[in-house]
């Protein structure tokens, strides 16, 4: 059984250490495109928990989305309450390249 | 646009393991087969739980169990119900098995590996901007203004269908009809998780955990152990979710990690990998009204064609045998003329006679069932305190039924754990 020190001693990473382990071939274009104006609308913003690579994130009051991080999972495209999100896939042969998944 | 003349027999999209069954298959049989992947390399885009059946397989692949990249086989299932720190768990044990752990990554390449060997082309890097019609019928594709022609095209683009959204064969995808998959995987020595998992070598454990691991949100958590590595990661219905989480879903990872159970496994592993896919949830909805129009064929996740059991998912097995069957179907269209839509019914036949269609009809309410609130909190909550009443000795012990009666006062009513077996032992 763990012990209680070794639990209170034991980490959560934060994201961009998490992140740091994948590799991307980072598109110099981004593929998705977000119209901010709707997020301005919008009071709930499930992107920002949601979106697991963090890509969305609040920035003085207002969303920021940055693509470089994506992992292509489509789940912006899925929840988006405002269809802000135009989504593609990166170009041919960029974006994130799995090894170990 | 530039039109490449060259026409293939068939043309599939994306490398996963619908596409490169597919591939194999058409290939195998003597079509002249292109198979293009968006990514570097085919298995690069892929990502998965972690555990594969491979009954299926064997019928597609010859000696798939001696030459595909298997991790361990899967001799020790456990399932655990958690609440707070504490943990109630059933585990199987058996020298039988019928799954195995592996990345997909190495799965899809070496899936598409075994296509090119029977003749495919595959071409990686390409990633298809559009489906191409001709006079009404699909019969090729469009890669940057390239129209790449053929007599039948296989969309095994996988979950996130922007090629047929953008025919108007399915629709928008809903976040009720998903589930969101997010996992780590954690580089470890193998005689480490041999001596943590009670594992031989190429043994296998495969971990489901439900309850308390995503916040109450519908949904559950695994672990499965590869060679040199765990994988673990949780799945939550994407709609419940959105409507639910209060904190960055990556975190519910972590806290599984760190887990005061867990976290013994994992404190001297280091991260390898983290990634993320999409889930078809519920097939009923997911699944375009048909699999088949004059020159197309739709299979594995682009279909919807992924079965929830409850305690488990069948993904892989599912959609490389739905590539294998289209491309079982496109000879007997060959055969009798070409692919038109009529001819190509016949998929949609074979699809229906085969397990992956009657499974997903028989499992067709899981789904339903499992947004049931009750399950992924009330359950494991009573079923721990009933175990630490009964295991928790001091001065008094308690009878099962005082320890029963105690441990759902005023959680839920009787007459509700009725209903709820009921439906469970029915659905499931």
């Amino acid at each position: 059984m763990t012990t209680e020190t070794e639990v209170k001693k034991r980490k959560i990473s934060r994201i961009e250490d998490i992140l740091n382990n994948d590799v991307w071939d980072v598109d110099y274009e981004p593929h998705i495109i977000v119209d901010y104006s709707k997020c301005r609308k919008c009071e709930w913003k499930p992107c920002i928990r949601l979106c697991p690579a963090e890509c969305y994130t609040m920035v003085g009051g207002e969303v920021l989305f940055s693509y470089e991080g994506c992992l292509e999972c489509g789940t912006c495209r899925v929840i988006c309450p405002e269809k802000a999100v135009k989504w593609e896939y990166p170009k041919s042969g960029r974006g994130i390249h799995y090894r170990f998944s | 646009m530039k039109h490449i003349e060259k026409r293939f027999d068939a043309i599939v999209v994306g490398a996963g393991p619908a596409g490169a069954t597919a591939a194999y298959q058409l290939a195998k049989m003597g079509y002249k087969t292109l198979l293009l992947e968006r990514g570097r390399t085919p298995g690069s885009k892929s990502m998965f739980g972690g555990r594969v059946y491979i009954r299926p397989l064997k019928d597609i692949y010859e000696d798939f169990e001696k030459k595909a990249p298997i991790h361990r086989w899967v001799k020790k299932e456990r399932i655990s119900l958690v609440y707070d720190e504490s943990a109630t768990t059933i585990e199987y044990t058996s020298n039988k098995t019928t799954s195995f752990t592996t990345y997909l990554t190495q799965l899809s390449h070496w899936m598409a590996n075994q296509a090119v060997e029977q003749g495919a082309i595959l071409l990686t890097e390409i990633r298809v901007d559009r489906l191409y019609k001709e006079g009404g019928r699909y019969r090729g594709v469009v890669v940057e203004d390239e129209v790449v022609k053929s007599d039948v095209v296989i969309d095994a683009e996988g979950i996130n269908r922007l090629l047929l959204e953008r025919e108007g064969i399915v629709e928008k995808l809903s976040p009720d009809h998903v589930a969101l998959g997010v996992k780590e995987v954690i580089k470890l020595e193998p005689d480490t998780i041999n001596n943590l998992f009670g594992l031989d070598n190429n043994e296998g454990l495969s971990w489901i955990l439900m309850g308390d691991v995503t916040d109450g949100i519908p949904g559950g958590a695994f672990i499965y152990t590869n060679r040199d590595s765990v994988s673990l990661g949780i799945v939550v219905l994407l709609g419940e979710a959105a409507r639910r989480i209060d904190r960055h879903i990556y975190i519910l990872v972590e806290e599984l990690r760190s887990h005061p159970l867990l976290y013994k496994y994992f404190k001297d592993g280091r991260i390898m990998e983290y990634s993320t896919h999409l889930i078809p949830e519920d097939p009923s909805r997911l699944m375009p009204k048909k699999l088949y129009y004059d020159g197309l064929m739709i299979v594995g996740d682009a279909a919807g064609l992924l079965l929830n059991q409850g305690y488990t998912y069948r993904g892989v097995d599912f959609a490389a045998y739905s590539g294998y069957i289209a491309a079982k179907a496109y000879e007997k269209a060959h055969g009798n003329g070409g692919a038109s839509e009529e001819n190509l019914k016949i998929y949609q036949k074979m699809l229906e006679e085969s397990f992956v269609m009657k499974m997903l009809r028989k499992f067709s309410s899981v789904s339903r069932l499992m947004k049931k609130e009750r399950l992924f909190s009330t359950y494991p909550q009573l079923i721990n305190l009933l175990a630490s009443k009964l295991m928790h000795i001091e001065y008094d012990s308690y009878k099962l039924k005082e320890a029963f009666d105690e441990a759902r006062k005023g959680r839920v009513g009787l007459i509700h754990i009725i209903k709820d077996l009921w439906e469970v032992s029915r659905k499931l």
